[in-house]
């Protein structure tokens, strides 16, 4: 269990945590700052040291690119803007957006950043802005997004081919087909949402499956592309679902990790069975975030966050 | 035949004959824009001595096309005028399509019923076999979707590639309901423009209302909005809001108003602390009170607030703080004002945008039609406009009627999906018909179907004879080949036509059919022709010498 040794009394929520597939390098999004660890989590340090901030600057997203072990870019999504370090997150470019200033909650990279250079970023009230120069510039482009509330955002794994984007809102889901442009409302009854996470099978483009968590009417699958729905987790699945990660050979190994404000649970069989990732989690301390960089398997690592501020590597 | 003034009366079998002979002249103006290969017709301009107006659009063509001179013909090519100029008012295209079959099936209609059959019951069997066709192309309707097909399918309707490209990309962003605005350009080139947010074509009651001289237009960040048509003659009717306003610490606000007097004007500009309260005021959108209504409905749930209505009796005595609409950013010039980021219910607004869909598409006039377009449009939250250039005002008139007529056709494609074009999707059509017609037995009935089977050729054979191939060779290759191929007049070859982006849009397609065979078989039972005294009021205005004649 680590604390964030420098900020500790604070004892602020980790909005998100990121990780090297290595874990060497992680990442915590709070709203006190970014924090950065360089041994696996063990400890942790200010990651906007480079910047001299005066005052605590609230990170609400933190985003690695896919192949951070050559390209080490991060991007973090602070109140106005988005920053964006080239050298693992020890110093910072800021880019602002529009005002009045948009609160960055949720960021997506391209898989296929390297060739197209695509970021997109979910805010909490202003939609979803986009960046089609890695980072650089920004534009907002909301056509047909009609709930600007973005909570989460999932980019399709063959995204070089298909340009699909999923956007989890207050209100349902919406999708993009052409890399976050335009968006069209998914058959997502509103009494569901709001919508907190989204994840989407590595095979998506010939699957067709997606995963939906939500605030309060628990897990939905989709094997159509997000057309129709279906419950998931039945009535174990019951809170508050956090974040979803599914298994990166998925659905060969068709493991589900969905995390619940008061569990972390499992499923080997696509969501139709569950089951405590490891018994004794602090539950009751609230789990807000995880990170699964070397996959599901029995054994593999997770890094998780903790209401309190705190990140568990278990 | 000399035209007299008495009230004559017409009679078979020359109402037949007469009919046809307006039919053919009208049909044969048009027959020559079908295809990818148009002609051009020039028609003489009314009003004065400039070029002829060149067209290759058959709903044009069909809406120059005023009067023939022989009164008999008239009424036929009237008949074909009416149903084209509809055709053309509600889904943009398929004129040229609708007059060719409803050409052949009139002809050959005539010659059955000349031979004996009887006109009521070859009409009834008509409209049995249209139902079969529509039914046809509707089992053959594919949806499109993203940038390339929708380019493809706009190449297939202007022949225009770099228009094609622009708009198979914009549609792609705005949707099939999204707002799209064709504008004549400053320079040369095609250019888009994207505009994040909505904004209506009513601005500002006042220039000193502008706070940013550099661009002239005002801009609030978090603003409330205070949405109303009320009519505020006395400032003092404006107090109640601006004391609760500045009770719940807003710091700007949007008064939409339907009339501002001079004094209230003035009121609201002797604001004296700018730096805590800000307000502009901003003209109710919409001509007329209906308009206005339906504005106010939108404003007040994209923005969460209360409408106050003056037919209501509504005043703003007794405002609240919740009645304000609230956005995340409001901006206004003279002439329009709009805001990003409403703060109405998500939910609210997505219920009301499939309300109005619906009722779009329950909605059969094409203004009431064109008003619900644009009010969706908005609602979705942003707006595209193509600016057409050119190197001359010609050039761009008649490019941007292209686009005009491309974006209507391609909107309706992407509501209604598409089928294979060039006439493949009519050709198809065909099996069906001669399987009811190998089961039937009544001579009006089969005589029906085959009127039909063979007028389904018709718009393919012309495609190809318009673009200079021969059309029976085309046919004959069409056949060996198989089902969805057609003929692409372009490369002059056989291909399939769906993989080649050869698409009609099924409303159109249907439309087209339903126009043509519904309107030749009422047509076939026209018996008499009964002709005024006097002449229809639409021929009567007087511009000598320079009435349409073919």
């Amino acid at each position: 269990m680590t604390d964030m040794t420098e900020d500790a009394e604070r004892q602020d929520v980790i909005h998100a945590l990121a990780a090297s597939p290595d874990l060497h390098m992680c990442f915590a999004a709070r709203p006190s700052g970014l924090y950065r660890s360089e041994d696996g989590g063990l400890t942790w340090h200010n990651a906007y040291g480079s910047l001299s901030l005066e005052t605590p600057l609230p990170t609400g997203a933190v985003a690695l690119l896919p192949d951070f072990a050559t390209d080490r870019t991060v991007f973090a999504g602070v109140p106005g803007g988005i920053l964006r370090s080239a050298d693992g997150g020890l110093t910072w470019i800021s880019v602002q957006l529009p005002s009045p200033p948009p609160f960055v909650c949720s960021l997506a990279v391209s898989p296929h950043y390297a060739q197209d250079g695509v970021v997109l970023a979910g805010t909490m009230e202003d939609g979803v802005f986009r960046s089609g120069d890695r980072g650089a510039h920004w534009a907002a482009w909301n056509f047909g997004l009609l709930d600007l509330s973005v909570i989460c955002l999932s980019m399709s794994p063959a995204f070089a081919d298909d340009e699909t984007v999923f956007a989890g809102t207050d209100s349902g889901i919406f999708r993009s087909t052409n890399g976050g442009r335009a968006w069209r409302e998914l058959e997502f009854p509103p009494d569901w949402a709001p919508v907190l996470s989204l994840a989407l099978s590595p095979g998506y483009g010939a699957d067709g499956m997606l995963f939906a968590g939500t605030e309060s009417a628990g897990l939905f699958g989709s094997n159509d592309q997000g057309r129709t729905w279906k419950p998931l987790g039945g009535e174990v699945i019951t809170g508050a679902v956090n974040s979803l990660v599914l298994a990166p050979d998925f659905p060969a190994q068709p493991a589900v990790l969905a995390l619940l404000g008061n569990g972390l649970l499992v499923s080997r069989d696509g969501g139709r069975s569950w089951s405590d990732w490891k018994p004794g989690l602090p539950v009751d301390r609230g789990l807000t975030a995880v990170a699964a960089p070397q996959g599901l398997g029995p054994g593999a690592p997770l890094l998780v966050g903790l209401a309190d501020g705190t990140v568990l590597r278990i | 035949m000399p035209r007299t003034n008495t009230g004559r009366v017409v009679f078979q079998p020359a109402t037949y004959r007469r009919m046809q002979q307006g039919i053919d002249k009208i049909v044969g103006a048009i027959r020559p824009t079908l295809g990818p290969r148009p002609r051009i017709v020039a028609i003489e301009r009314i009003l004065d001595e400039r070029m002829p107006e060149l067209l290759d659009n058959g709903g044009t063509i069909a809406k120059r096309i005023i009067q023939l001179p022989d009164r008999d013909e008239d009424m036929g090519a009237m008949l074909v005028r009416e149903m084209l100029w509809q055709l053309q008012d509600q889904v943009g295209d398929g004129t040229a399509t609708a007059a060719v079959l409803f050409q052949s099936v009139y002809n050959e209609g005539i010659h059955y019923l000349t031979a004996g059959g009887n006109a009521m019951r070859l009409r009834t069997y008509l409209e049995k076999g249209l139902q079969v066709i529509l039914d046809q192309i509707t089992a053959t309707t594919v949806h499109l979707s993203g940038q390339e097909q929708l380019a493809q399918m706009a190449q297939s309707l202007s022949y225009d590639p770099p228009l094609a490209k622009l708009l198979g990309e914009m549609f792609d962003i705005v949707g099939a309901y999204g707002r799209l605005e064709i504008r004549a350009g400053q320079s040369r080139e095609l250019e888009r423009e994207y505009v994040e947010g909505l904004y209506w074509d009513w601005g500002l009651y006042s220039r000193e209302m502008v706070v940013d001289h550099s661009r002239l237009r005002t801009e609030f960040e978090n603003p409330a909005i205070l949405i109303s048509d009320l009519e505020i003659e006395d400032p003092e009717q404006l107090l109640p809001a601006l004391e609760v306003a500045l009770r719940a610490e807003i710091p700007s606000l949007v008064i939409v108003a339907g009339r501002l007097s001079d004094r209230a004007i003035g009121f609201l500009l002797a604001n004296k602390n700018p730096q805590r309260f800000q307000v502009i005021a901003v003209r109710t959108p919409g001509w007329d009170k209906p308009q206005q209504a339906a504005a106010l409905e939108d404003l007040a749930i994209l923005t969460g607030g209360r409408a106050f209505i003056h037919v209501a009796g509504d005043t703003f005595n007794s405002i609240r703080p919740q009645d304000f609409g609230r956005a995340r950013r409001a901006w206004a010039d003279l002439r329009t004002f709009g805001f990003v980021g409403g703060k109405g219910s998500p939910r609210a607004l997505r219920q009301h945008i499939a309300t109005l869909r619906a009722t779009f598409g329950q909605t059969v006039g094409t203004v009431l039609r064109g008003e619900l377009l644009q009010r969706i449009g908005k609602l979705l939250g942003g707006s595209a406009t193509l600016w057409i250039g050119g190197a001359t005002e010609f050039e761009i008139t008649s490019r941007k009627e292209v686009a005009e007529r491309t974006a209507a056709a391609l909107r309706a494609a992407m509501m209604e999906g598409v089928v294979p074009g060039g006439g493949v999707a009519l050709l198809s059509c065909r099996l069906a018909l001669q399987q009811m017609l190998a089961h039937s037995d009544a001579p009006d009935e089969r005589a029906a179907y085959r009127i039909l089977i063979k007028a389904l050729a018709e718009p393919f054979r012309t495609i190809v004879a318009n673009a200079g191939y021969d059309a029976s060779e085309a046919m004959a290759e069409v056949r060996l080949v198989g089902p969805g191929h057609g003929f692409d007049a372009t490369a002059g070859r056989v291909v399939d036509v769906m993989k080649t982006g050869i698409y009609d849009p099924a409303i159109v397609l249907k439309s087209a059919a339903y126009a043509a065979v519904s309107t030749a078989g009422l047509a076939l039972t026209v018996d008499v022709l009964v002709h005024r005294r006097e002449q229809p009021e639409r021929a009567s205005v007087h511009i000598p010498s320079k009435r349409k004649k073919l």
